[in-house]
């Protein structure tokens, strides 16, 4: 008999995620056989951009985003110098890199240890308080030394990804986001004291991830090897790539590409359509490219279920985040999995962590770190980088030397998006289906698939539905749904 | 387990603990009677279980002002925070529990009551509240009110929260509005700045703790101890400001910027980002702007010592990101494409 299963507030995530999958026996065993996602907020950030003075965009956009600001401050930078035709100073790339960089260190140290980990750490006896208790339990946690051990790099990751945010600021000027981002570049000069302060702590971070996190990744892998054949999804992997080489940007640290139906592709971003037939937007909303978006929303649309968009390229379905950027780079391609996703965003804290090195030996104290040039009258950009959970772009439009147009297609809107027009699952509903459910009131396996994307609700939704009544009211298990 | 257990198992150290508490003491003025009452409370809960109860709600937020507090150190860290001080029986980024557990968590605390309530984000009010959702079947705004009601204190984490901020920024067609706006009959701290520095935060409820009373606040309701004074009276470029562009001609106690508008004609402009500074030409908010970042810094790595960089030190005029007026009032950021003046 299938059984629904709701997790609503899905925690430990970005924003505000609920999950609803039916359950029933196949071959078997219980496992999940459909899945839906759906986020739980609109503020309506496109809409707040048009009319606006274009470099404002730079530091207003970072605002969609608490956890991974900088690569919105990061597409907006490169978006708007694509409009101006202006390439950013020197220093400014390098300086771009580096904050950028220290985000990416915190958050893949905060999704590991204090987003993903509780899932498999169970913390009685070691953290008998909230808000560590209460907590799912499941007879495969990790219990004992291991635990405790765990736990303990959990408390010293916490430090450690404070210091991450520290090292950041000593460039950006603050953390979790930036004032130093700007159009051409960026507003910090170049000190011999900040490349000093900012290698101390890079050095330390460094310490930390090759030597603990890395550790406690294959710690993980070990214990839950089952998980490695768990939450493949769509099998499709897309990255716009990130941390420009060069100031034109053909060259990157993680490279921009695909891997569709098994084959490994380039990225034309004209291939990029946004549907909506399961969302509550206009069929007019549907079936665009970001550059010409429109966002209508349809309150009384008949099977919508969600108020996020489904982006596709080429009408496929794609995942994006660090395994992506990892396998299309060629740095991992182990296999695509809950443990896959986990280890290759471990393997890749390392590597941006010493190219870090690098940069910061690149960059010219003293010389410029920002160029000047006059807003155009009009202008079109597209910014595509990377944050921390995957492909990120900016699309827009100056007219006037105002922004007339502005679209976002967030990582999350990969990952979370609802079905297409061709009724095909996104890709963390395709992870969910075929997940084993063991115990349906400790759906741990469901935590498990859906943290292993490192969710970030509040960039991925445009609209919610207006007038929308949720209809399920804390419902746990809703046997014979 | 009681909390020293706790606290050896995690590498925590009480004498970080009594050196922040007695931070703390210092930051409001109180010295050491004040500081020493927080102390006690924490040492009372080596034999009681229990701290400070505090439910952490996000409407419309970007978590932004979740994760600055994961950053504070001044006063405490946030290990020293959950494991010593505080109760967060409901934090949407950092609970265990998820779903109905976590659901139950939330009305078990309201159910006892006299808890902390700190809101993130602002609350829509068009669409009867149906643009945020804190689960299914409440909605932010009904969810906000309804746990109000019982907090002893409730704070408002951020901008969005204090004043609107950038939720509530023009066309605003959700109709976000700040929490103050949709109670009534309850009095809010205001903790603004986008994000908010985790001292803010911390600090105001380490001296509530220490208390049993709310902080001195301004027009604002925010606490004077950090919003007390604008950053352009503190700010350590003001010699130059006073030699650059003067004060001739300005009643005492007042910014240019009062008399001005900064398109007048009378504030020159440059197209200079990058050379540090005072950042005035360029179309700094300091003037108007109330908070302590110039002195308190950001993102520090020490208990009780400045934090190592704020928006003008790394060449970036002040946003004004902690008053009401953010952003609209405040933008454009910077002033760069007027006749110019080359530095």
């Amino acid at each position: 008999m299938a059984t629904k299963i709701v997790i609503a507030p899905l925690t430990r995530v970005e924003g505000h995620l609920d999950v609803e999958v039916t359950v029933d026996t196949v071959n078997g065993e219980r496992q999940v056989v459909d899945a839906r996602c759906s986020g739980a907020m609109f503020r309506g950030f496109e809409r707040i951009l048009v009319g606006r003075d274009p470099r404002d965009a730079v530091l207003l956009t970072q605002r969609i985003c608490g956890v991974c600001p900088i690569s919105h401050g990061m597409a907006s930078s490169l978006a708007l110098e694509g409009a101006f035709a202006l390439t950013p100073a020197e220093n400014g790339r390098l300086i771009r890199n580096l904050v950028l960089g220290s985000n990416y260190i915190q958050s893949h140290i905060l999704h590991f240890y204090h987003l993903a980990a509780p899932d498999y750490i169970n913390t009685d006896g070691i953290l008998d308080m909230s808000p560590w208790r209460p907590h799912l339990s499941s007879p495969d946690m990790v219990t004992g030394k291991v635990a405790s051990a765990l736990v303990g790099n959990y408390v010293k990751a916490l430090e450690m990804r404070r210091k991450a945010h520290q090292m950041g600021a000593i460039f950006a000027g603050h953390m979790p986001s930036t004032v130093s981002f700007a159009v051409g570049g960026a507003t910090k000069s170049v000190k011999d004291e900040d490349v000093a302060a900012f290698r101390d702590l890079l050095t330390e971070l460094r310490s930390f991830i090759s030597n603990v996190m890395l550790a406690d990744g294959e710690t993980l892998l070990g214990l839950f090897g089952d998980y490695a054949q768990i939450g493949k999804g769509c099998g499709n992997l897309l990255a716009f790539g990130a941390f420009d080489l060069n100031s034109a940007g053909s060259s990157k640290l993680l490279s921009r590409g695909r891997y569709t139906n098994g084959a490994l592709g380039t990225v034309d971003n004209t291939q990029i359509r946004e549907y909506v037939s399961h969302a509550w937007y206009t069929a007019n909303s549907g079936n665009r490219p970001p550059a010409s978006g429109i966002t209508e929303p349809d309150a009384a649309k008949a099977g919508a279920y969600s108020w996020i968009k489904a982006p596709r390229y080429g009408g496929v379905v794609h995942e994006v985040g660090p395994l992506a950027r990892m396998w299309v780079n060629g740095d991992y391609r182990y296999g695509i999995s809950v443990m896959d996703r986990i280890v290759a965003r471990a393997l890749e804290t390392e590597k941006v962590a010493n190219a870090m090195n690098d940069w910061l030996n690149q960059l010219v104290p003293g010389a410029a770190s920002y160029t000047y040039k006059a807003t155009p009258a009009t202008g079109t950009g597209v910014g595509l980088t990377e944050a921390p959970r995957g492909a990120l772009g900016h699309w827009l439009q100056i007219s006037s030397s105002k922004l007339s147009q502005y679209q976002i297609v967030s990582p999350t809107g990969w990952n979370a998006s609802p079905m297409d027009d061709s009724g095909q699952h996104g890709a963390i509903e395709q992870a969910l289906i075929g997940t084993p459910v063991r115990d349906q009131q400790n759906p741990i396996e469901l935590l498990r698939v859906v943290h292993s994307f490192d969710p970030c609700l509040s960039c991925s939704v445009h609209l919610v539905r207006p007038g929308k009544r949720a209809e399920i009211c804390r419902v746990h298990v809703d046997a014979g749904a | 387990m009681n909390s020293s257990k706790v606290m050896a198992a995690l590498g925590v150290s009480r004498r970080d603990f009594m050196r922040a508490t007695s931070a703390i003491g210092v930051a409001f003025g109180l010295g050491v009677p004040g500081a020493s009452k927080f102390v006690s409370k924490a040492e009372a809960r080596e034999t009681s279980a229990g701290g400070l109860p505090v439910l952490w709600l996000q409407a419309q937020a970007c978590s932004g002002c979740s994760v600055s507090l994961l950053n504070s150190i001044y006063y405490a860290t946030i290990s020293d925070l959950a494991v010593n001080t505080l109760d967060i029986n409901f934090h949407s980024t950092l609970s265990a529990a998820s779903g109905d557990q976590a659901v139950s968590a939330v009305e078990k605390t309201y159910r006892q009551g006299n808890y902390v309530l700190v809101v993130e984000g602002a609350i829509p009010t068009g669409a009867n509240g149906d643009y945020c959702t804190l689960w299914p079947g409440l909605t932010a705004l009904k969810g906000v009110q309804r746990y109000a009601e019982r907090a002893s204190v409730v704070l408002a984490a951020g901008t969005c929260a204090s004043f609107g901020g950038l939720s509530a920024a023009q066309p605003n067609i959700t109709g976000a509005r700040s929490v103050s706006q949709v109670l009534s009959g309850i009095s809010v701290v205001n903790i603004p700045g986008c994000p908010m520095h985790p001292d803010w935060l911390v600090g105001t409820v380490a001296y509530i703790l220490a208390n049993g009373k709310l902080p001195t606040l301004d027009a604002q309701s925010r606490p004077t101890a950090f919003y007390g004074k604008t950053l352009h009276e503190q700010c350590p470029f003001l010699a130059e400001f006073n030699t650059k562009y003067g004060r001739q001609g300005h009643a005492k106690g007042q910014s240019c910027l009062d008399c001005h508008a900064r398109t007048d004609g009378h504030v020159p402009q440059s197209r200079s980002l990058g050379l540090g500074g005072c950042l005035f030409a360029l179309g700094c908010n300091g003037g108007r702007t109330h908070c302590d970042c110039s002195a308190r810094k950001w993102n520090g790595g020490q208990a009780g010592t400045p934090g190592v960089s704020w928006c003008v030190e790394a060449g970036s005029p002040c946003t004004g990101c902690t008053e009401p007026t953010f952003p609209d009032g405040m933008t454009p950021f910077y002033s760069l494409n007027g006749p110019g003046v080359e530095d």
